[in-house]
């Protein structure tokens, strides 16, 4: 008995042991998409064969594996990440000690997506994302829409009214959807972070946070809420009923892939449910505004940082660097990831429809900033959310729905509050 | 150093203690029994010597508890066994909850884990003036009330079916009990499924979907409890009602009693015991409710606060909540999803303390009406 627990110390203390040896040459990127952990793995080892440095990619996300607690104990385990993640400023806070300041990096110039605070550059944004309203070019085609026209409500109540004649007046269609836009319970981000951001960004230029500080300092501008409100009303007036009041993720996206929507309100992260889709697709801009919208909203998720505390600061850096700069990076990360890269410099064209889209409104400059997270947690999803279902209630007439004005008033009660 | 590293350190440092402690804590009677090799009790194991006895008291706990005595070493051994049970109890159950009281009095967030300040009854105040919290609170009230009748009904009645000479019995019982082994997630989403878009298919009072309605969206989460729980409960009565002695029942054949009269007379009276157990059961998990409500309804649809709560709070406009949030969600999205840990902490604090209140006193009812045999 005695023996049988010394030998499983002794082994396990052998494991440890082992364990802790460190290569100083080492590397280490801690990421948290488990979905590119191989190919980033394979662009790495390539990379550090070239470099002479001996790159480590360790992942950890999606549902078995939390991010947040994880690089806690990476920390703790004195085998710190040289390379993170952060997810915006609520990261950047827990490890505000930790973030190496990258102002003057080569890359910097290449992006208006990097993460600053007060001026400082901090994050290298490792993908981008973005919404707009994805279109059926197919169908709007068929019922005579040119999508470069949507840029006022007027011109998407013409364009809603013009595909439901064509609807009605083709066999077969009847069941389609305008807009597939989505406001149960279980969609609140949806509604109420990235529609909701429309008011927040809509119109202002991608460093204007006057609305968003003014919503934080809880201060409602009544006359925006009003325009975005009319918008809102188009959405859920065309938008599909059950779609609207009970659909999930999977209605739907679906009826967009399935070709049974003209219009869904979702970003390029549904492009992996495209792949039987045979029709063309873009985005056009939120008409949040009656006039004059010009932009789809575009922002970084998730930004890379480097650790103060890293012995290999130099080449984290260079990592960084060719990553954004060499078409062995650019490959990468279009080809490889499937992501949209933050770089204008990238001429590769990603191959899902609406990354590439976004890809495209990207790097013509035409971005509406992300403001949607710099609400108070919980804010956009429990408390504005439910407000978007019941108004949805009362545009399609089921009881317990209020009105436009109720809708605005909503609103502003719960942004007053803030203050 | 820098200043986080050292945070980090601490934090590593607790972890470490936990883990030491428990591992000792643990491993205490198997060295024990090692040492003892294999022998309950060795002589002079671990005996406080040099204890003498004077007075009644101290002679007692010495031959009792510390000293040479076989008695008193045997009683130390009964102790030190107790070691494993106690140590995880202390460590899982009464640390964490006194250690939830701590949390529920700071400003914890869940990221400023060890830097949180103490800020007194802040939270319960904060509490006090949420009308959510008392709306969830409300509707879990409601819900549990017709969520236990609702049961209890259903599973009563099919346990005195399967209890009937009937064919297939047990095939009957093994199909009632088997929804219960779905788990409340997974059976959420299949009839958050069947709601909307299989019933709407009949029509009627099913269409538009009955989820998009406060009100019978918490019917339609009964009907899905009712559907999952009733099954288990059902078990609890059949084990009950084989147990009556069968003289009584014959008996009362004999007297000429018909069905009605004996489950009046014999049957309720004495299956109280079970009844006492089935309405504890139904009521605890009927106030826990999380996983299916999570899945069914994520806590919507969206309603306007009722009137009566509104004037309460003095609201002229009456705000929007979620008519299923029960209050295990409620409390779940307030620690997660707004990153409010000492507030979520708080409210678990006055959950667990109405819980408890509620608990004690059906059980308190139930047992007076319990017949000893």
């Amino acid at each position: 008995m005695k023996k049988l627990l010394l030998a499983v110390v002794a082994i396990a203390l052998v494991f440890t042991l082992s364990a802790c040896k460190e290569d100083e040459t080492t590397l280490v990127i801690f990421q948290n998409k488990v979905e590119i952990d191989e190919v980033l793995r394979d662009y790495a080892e390539a990379w550090g064969e070239a470099n002479d440095v001996n790159v480590e990619v360790k992942s950890c996300g999606g549902d078995t594996c939390a991010y947040g607690t994880q690089i806690l104990a990476e920390f703790q385990a004195d085998e710190q990440p040289d390379i993170f993640v952060i997810e915006g400023m609520g990261g950047y806070e827990i490890y505000e000690d930790k973030i190496l300041d990258l102002s003057g990096e080569a890359w910097a110039s290449d992006t208006d997506l990097e993460f600053v605070v007060d001026g400082t550059t901090y994050g290298f944004p490792v993908a981008v994302e973005g919404w707009g309203m994805a279109y059926n070019l197919d169908i709007l085609t068929a019922a005579g829409v040119d999508p470069a026209d949507l840029t006022s409500q007027a011109a998407y109540e013409d364009a809603f009214e013009d595909i439901a004649t064509y609807y009605a007046a083709t066999s077969g269609m009847a069941d389609y959807a305008v807009v597939s836009m989505a406001a149960a319970s279980g969609m609140t981000w949806v509604t109420g972070l990235h529609n909701f951001n429309g008011y927040l960004s809509a119109g202002l230029a991608y460093t204007d946070s006057s609305v968003i500080d003014d919503v934080n300092a809880g201060i409602a501008d009544a006359d925006r809420l009003a325009e975005y409100a009319n918008w809102v009303e188009l959405l859920f007036t065309w938008g599909d009923e059950d779609i609207l009041l009970t659909g999930g993720y999977n209605e739907q996206v679906g009826a967009f892939a399935n070709g049974e929507a003209a219009f869904l309100h979702q970003g390029n992260w549904t492009d992996s449910s495209y792949a039987d889709s045979t029709f063309e697709m873009g985005y056009a801009p939120h008409a949040v505004m009656a006039t004059g919208n010009d932009s789809i909203f575009i922002g970084a998720p998730s930004f890379y940082v480097i650790n103060k505390d890293s012995d290999s600061i130099d080449e984290a850096k260079l990592f960084l660097n060719d990553l954004s700069s060499t078409d062995e990076g650019h490959a990468y990360m279009v080809n490889d990831a499937n992501m949209v890269p933050a770089f204008n410099s990238v001429t590769l064209v990603p191959s899902t429809p609406l990354s590439a889209a976004v890809l495209e409104w990207n790097q013509a400059g035409n971005a509406y900033a992300w403001w949607q997270n710099d609400m108070p947690s919980g804010f956009g999803m429990d408390t504005l959310g439910p407000i978007y279902e019941l108004y949805a209630k009362g545009v399609k007439g089921v009881s317990g729905g209020i009105t436009k004005t109720e809708f605005i008033a909503q609103l502003t009660a719960e942004i007053e509050d803030l203050g | 150093m820098t200043n986080e590293g050292s945070k980090l350190n601490k934090i590593g440092n607790k972890l470490l203690y936990f883990v030491v402690s428990t591992l000792v804590i643990m491993a205490f009677p198997v060295i024990l029994t090692i040492q003892m090799g294999g022998k309950l009790l060795k002589k002079d194991l671990l005996v406080f010597k040099n204890k003498e006895g004077e007075g009644k008291v101290r002679k007692f706990i010495i031959d009792k508890w510390l000293g040479e005595t076989y008695t008193a070493q045997n009683n130390r051994v009964f102790v030190y066994f107790l070691f494993p049970a106690l140590g995880s109890f202390l460590l899982f159950v009464a640390l964490p909850f006194f250690q939830g009281l701590w949390f529920s009095l700071t400003d914890w967030n869940g990221l400023n884990t060890g830097r949180e300040s103490f800020i007194g009854f802040e939270n319960y105040r904060t509490i006090i003036t949420d009308y959510a919290f008392m709306y969830s609170f409300f509707r879990t009230v409601i819900y549990s009330v017709l969520n236990i009748i609702v049961i209890n009904v259903v599973a009563f009645s099919m346990a005195l079916l399967v209890t009937q000479k009937l064919k297939g019995k047990n095939i009957y019982r093994a199909g009632f009990f088997m929804p219960n082994l779905i788990g409340g997630l997974v059976l959420g989403y299949i009839w958050q499924f069947i709601f909307n878009k299989a019933f709407v298919e009949f029509g009627g009072a099913l269409d538009p979907s009955i989820l998009i309605n406060g009100d019978t969206a918490l019917i339609g989460l009964i009907v899905v409890v009712t559907w999952q729980y009733a099954g288990y409960i059902m078990m609890i009565y059949i084990a009950a009602i084989q147990n009556i002695p069968q003289d009584l029942v014959e008996a009362s054949k004999i007297d000429g009693a018909n069905m009605f009269q004996r489950l009046k007379a014999i049957t309720l009276p004495l299956v109280a015991q079970a009844f006492t157990v089935a309405l504890f059961l139904t009521l605890v998990t009927s106030f826990k409710q999380f996983d299916t409500v999570t899945s069914l309804t994520q806590g919507g649809p969206a309603t306007q606060l009722p009137a009566w709560i509104g004037s309460i709070y003095d609201k002229d406009l009456l705000p929007v909540v979620q008519s299923t949030n029960l209050i295990a969600l409620n409390i779940y999205s307030e620690a997660f999803d707004n990153y409010e840990m000492g507030i979520g902490q708080a409210k678990a604090i006055v959950f667990f303390v109405v819980l408890l209140t509620f608990s004690l006193i059906q059980v308190y009812y139930n047992k007076r009406r319990e017949v000893e045999m």
